[in-house]
């Protein structure tokens, strides 16, 4: 019964409706229904009968052979329990003789009650007395001939609807209700007649595989004579899709008309090939147009919007009348034509201003559309990363050469990730191949200029590190380093930023000017745990360093205790182990008697305690906080040893030139000039300079400020730094170079050292294993030459492409 | 004007303050060991810093090596400790 499993929830829905529109008929349909519901609950019994069940019907059979009535208890002996069955068993038992007439009598009644509901009329016999002639007729052997004469009766009435479908002044819509209203008749026609026959379908039908059932076998009517006439199905295909097309339009339209009919072509198992073909045929070309006209007509967010909008609308039709053996060739279409094709379209157009106007939801929107397409991700994240290496070479590059672009450069990248990283985890669902496309676009963005980013990662640092910043709480500066990490594990050339943080982590150290120790600690262990304690072994020396000076100047102060050094210096020193610090170039200048003799003390109390060592002074790193006595109070000021001996002349006379200056102090020129510039140049002037002028000149004359006034006690004087800055910055760089250097040549040497004889390329791709900061190959290949030149290896008398390690 | 800084005054706590920076190195009569040919500045091969980590040793003929480098080579003399500059009997210095 191929049919009956579509039939049932169209039996509920029709008796739903008679119970509604006849109720003059309730009695009927009242029956019909608990019968219907019988039909189930019969089967259902009858298969999870017990054996006692069983056994009980069996012997209430006469002859068990009969005709499988035992296998189908009656619906109608349930119906009326005691009743009917007594009467069944009854007629079996008695066998009674059939009356002459009595086949054409009876087929009589039961014609003329299919022949009212046909019509709609009422039925003259009681539905009892038709049960009971169904049950007779197919008890006297007289089933095959009942049900050809009922299917004869049934298509005889269906073929007589055929002429209303044909005229041709009619309307689409009319012709659509004109059918559903048809079809609905013919549903509810059948499902009284099926009642009525019920005993014909449960026994005769049941045996005969090859005999549709009552309902089927009204179906088949329906089919042949009504919507299998090509007019009336291409009527009905035409209309439907008209409605849906209209509906797709905006307008509202019927749908429970639309879910009727095509609910009909289900059941007649016409809905793929009459249907479903024409109607993907239009949704394709509709949405093609559609797509390739909106594309040009709206911007990509509105676009998606639409795409999303529209994958709604076909899921509401899926939900509400299509079938849904369509969905998923309807929502590839529609994914097709609106989104697949247009891809690279999209994300040429708007993908860009997305990602730089931070817009998350149409991101959000774009990521699950582009999800539901072929290499959608796999596109949108290919352009992304297209994206991050674009925004960062221009954050990085800075072509321009904007100062001030420069010293922001890492706090935009950092914000830039931050950005990027929200946008993954909120918009592109933490997605592990965006993840990575984002580290190999910052990584190759951020080593798209040389050294530089490095350097001011490490500059950054300094700047978070240093006292004075305030702007973070603890557990917030940890943070923030935790994201710095991540920017330098981006970078090629970590030996450059290892130069920069050691230059300005012994600054922090050395003026007392760093935040937090227990900050410093935290980074050096976060550097430590990325390259390894090899990286940062010279950094924790330093630190090592300025522990040990605090044990020596706490010995050095017992030991001085009784013996006159100063009255008014106290000294502290730091002793620099070298190798660990920055390399500091010597400076010899002139100091006061009282400071010579004071460091004098001090070297000869370390080197009693360290035999074996020399102790070289570092006036450029040297600091004092002075107590000054102006007219206006005393005030302490914080200033480098450079300033110290500048200001400490004026102890001796009022006025002192340039040229004096520079004689009596020793410093060097340019950094004697910057020395006064800034005590004469700045804001709080403690010195007068003549004439007054930005520079200073060699017949410049100074004078001690006795007025000098300031708000605050304590006053810091900031050395004049940029030029400065930018030595130091060259020869960190260059120190970092010739380093680079010693390393290759260290590892050429390693590797010929042990393959004793090896051919340039393999050669050269070991080196690349080896060295972990960018080189070039053309670079590698100097060092070779020097190498040769320099004895440690030759190249091959046979082979000028091959090297041997001269021993 | 007066400048504190020579003012003869007593109180402590009106001490000027000097935070002044020395670095030091080892004394030697070499640049590099004579038995790793590392710098003196530099340490052993077997180390990773210099400095206390990997001092430097004198002998009586006042030759100087990295001392991990010294025991090392001294260690690997069956018969004679010799100095392995000059050959003669090594002795530490003090
Ligand atoms: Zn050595
Ligand atoms: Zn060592
Ligand atoms: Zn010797």
């Amino acid at each position: 019964m191929p049919l009956s499993n579509a039939n049932k929830p169209v039996l509920h829905e029709q008796q739903r409706k008679d119970e509604e529109k006849l109720p003059k008929k309730r009695k009927l349909t009242d029956t019909v229904s608990s019968v219907n519901k019988r039909i189930k609950s019969g089967t259902e019994e009858s298969t999870a009968m017990t054996e006692s069940q069983k056994r009980a019907n069996f012997s209430a059979l006469p002859s068990p052979g009969s005709n499988g009535v035992h296998r189908h208890s009656s619906p109608l002996s349930n119906n009326k329990p005691g009743t009917t069955k007594k009467l069944v068993i009854k007629n079996l038992k008695e066998k009674p003789k059939v009356p002459e007439n009595y086949q054409q009598e009876t087929w009589g009644k039961l014609q003329e009650a299919v022949d009212a509901i046909h019509t709609s009329h009422a039925i003259k016999s009681s539905l009892e007395e038709l049960y009971q002639a169904v049950g007779n007729m197919c008890s006297y052997k007289m089933s095959s001939t009942l049900y050809e004469q009922l299917k004869q009766t049934c298509e005889n009435h269906v073929k007589s609807n055929i002429e209303q479908f044909l005229a041709d002044n009619i309307g689409y819509e009319e012709f659509l209700k004109k059918i559903d209203t048809c079809w609905q008749s013919h549903c509810r026609q059948m499902i009284m007649i099926r009642s009525i026959f019920l005993f014909l379908d449960r026994t005769y039908v049941l045996q005969n595989s090859a005999i549709l059932s009552i309902w089927d076998m009204g179906l088949d009517l329906f089919r042949t004579h009504i919507v299998g006439h090509h007019i009336v199905q291409n009527r009905t295909v035409d209309g439907l899709l008209q409605l849906i097309d209209r509906e797709r339009t905006g307008e509202a339209v019927d749908r429970s008309r639309l879910k009727s009919l095509l609910r009909m072509l289900s059941d007649l198992q016409i809905y793929q090939e009459a249907f479903e073909k024409k109607f993907l045929e239009a949704t394709d070309s509709l949405y093609r147009s559609e797509g390739q006209r909106l594309m040009e007509e709206r911007d990509v967010p509105e676009y998606l919007l639409h795409v999303e909008m529209r994958l709604e609308e076909e899921n509401e039709r899926l939900l509400h009348y299509l079938d849904q053996s369509t969905k998923k060739l309807l929502v590839n279409l529609v994914e097709k034509q609106l989104l697949e094709q247009h891809i690279s379209q999209i994300l040429l157009k708007g993908l860009d201003q997305l990602l730089s106007e931070n817009r998350t939801t149409d991101l959000c929107r774009m990521y699950t559309l582009f999800s539901r397409v072929k290499n959608g991700q796999k596109e949108l994240c290919a352009s992304f990363a297209t994206y991050i290496k674009g925004t960062g070479r221009i954050i990085v590059l800075n072509v321009n050469n904007d100062p001030d672009k420069d010293k922001d450069m890492v706090q935009a990248i950092l914000e830039f990730k931050d950005k990027i990283d929200n946008i993954i985890s909120t918009c592109f669902g933490k997605n592990e191949q965006f993840v990575n496309a984002m580290r190999e676009s910052f990584e190759n963005f951020i080593n798209a200029r040389q050294n530089k980013p490095a350097e001011y990662i490490a500059k950054y640092v300094d700047s978070k590190l240093r006292a004075g910043n305030k702007e973070a709480t603890e557990e917030e500066l940890e943070r923030l380093l935790d994201k710095i990490m991540v920017l330098f594990r981006f970078i090629h050339g970590k030996d450059v930023f290892e130069a920069f943080y050691k230059k300005d982590l012994a600054k922090r150290l050395l003026v007392g000017k760093s935040a937090s120790v227990d900050a410093e600690k935290s980074m050096l262990s976060k550097l430590k745990q990325e390259c390894g304690s090899g990286f940062t072994v010279k950094l924790e020396g330093m630190f090592k360093d300025m522990e040990l000076s605090k044990d020596i100047m706490l010995a050095f102060k017992q030991s001085v205790q009784n013996e006159k050094t100063s009255k008014n210096i106290e000294l502290t020193v730091n002793i620099l182990t070298m190798g660990y610090w920055p390399t500091y170039t010597p400076m010899e200048v002139h100091l006061p008697g009282e400071m010579v003799k004071l460091q004098e003390v001090f070297k000869k109390f370390y080197l009693g305690k360290h035999s074996g060592r020399k102790l070289q002074w570092q006036p450029t790193l040297g600091h004092c906080v002075l107590k000054a006595d102006f007219s206006g109070g005393m005030k302490e000021l914080q200033v480098s040893l450079f300033q110290t001996l500048c200001l400490l002349l004026f102890n001796e006379g009022d006025v002192f030139s340039f040229e004096e200056i520079k004689q009596a102090t020793a410093i060097e020129d340019s950094e004697l000039r910057r020395t006064l510039q800034s005590l004469a140049c700045g804001k709080a002037r403690l010195l007068l300079k003549a004439p007054k002028g930005k520079d200073v000149e060699n017949e410049d004359k100074f004078k001690f400020n006795d007025d000098f006034k300031h708000k605050l006690y304590r006053i810091k004087i900031n050395q004049i730094q940029m030029k400065e800055t930018q030595e130091e910055n060259v020869s960190t760089t260059e120190r970092v170079f010739q380093d680079r250097q010693y390393q290759v040549d260290a590892a050429i040497v390693r590797i010929m050292k042990t393959r004793k004889t090896l051919t340039h390329n393999l050669l050269i791709s070991e080196l690349y294993n080896q060295l972990k900061f960018p080189v070039k190959p053309a670079d590698l290949k100097k060092r070779i030459e020097s190498l040769i030149d320099r004895d440690y290896m030759e190249r091959d008398k046979d082979n000028p492409n091959s090297y041997n390690y001269v021993a | 004007m007066k400048m504190a800084v020579i003012d003869p005054a007593e109180n402590e706590v009106n001490k000027n303050i000097w935070i002044a920076v020395g670095t030091w190195r080892w004394v030697a009569n070499d640049d590099n060991c004579g038995i790793c040919r590392m710098a003196f500045d530099g340490c052993c091969p077997e180390c990773k810093l210099p400095g206390d980590d990997c001092p430097l040793v004198w002998g009586e003929c006042s030759h100087c090596f990295h001392i991990h480098c010294i025991v090392k080579w001294l260690n690997s003399q069956q018969v004679h400790q010799l100095c392995p500059m000059c050959r003669q009997d090594w002795k530490f210095k003090e």
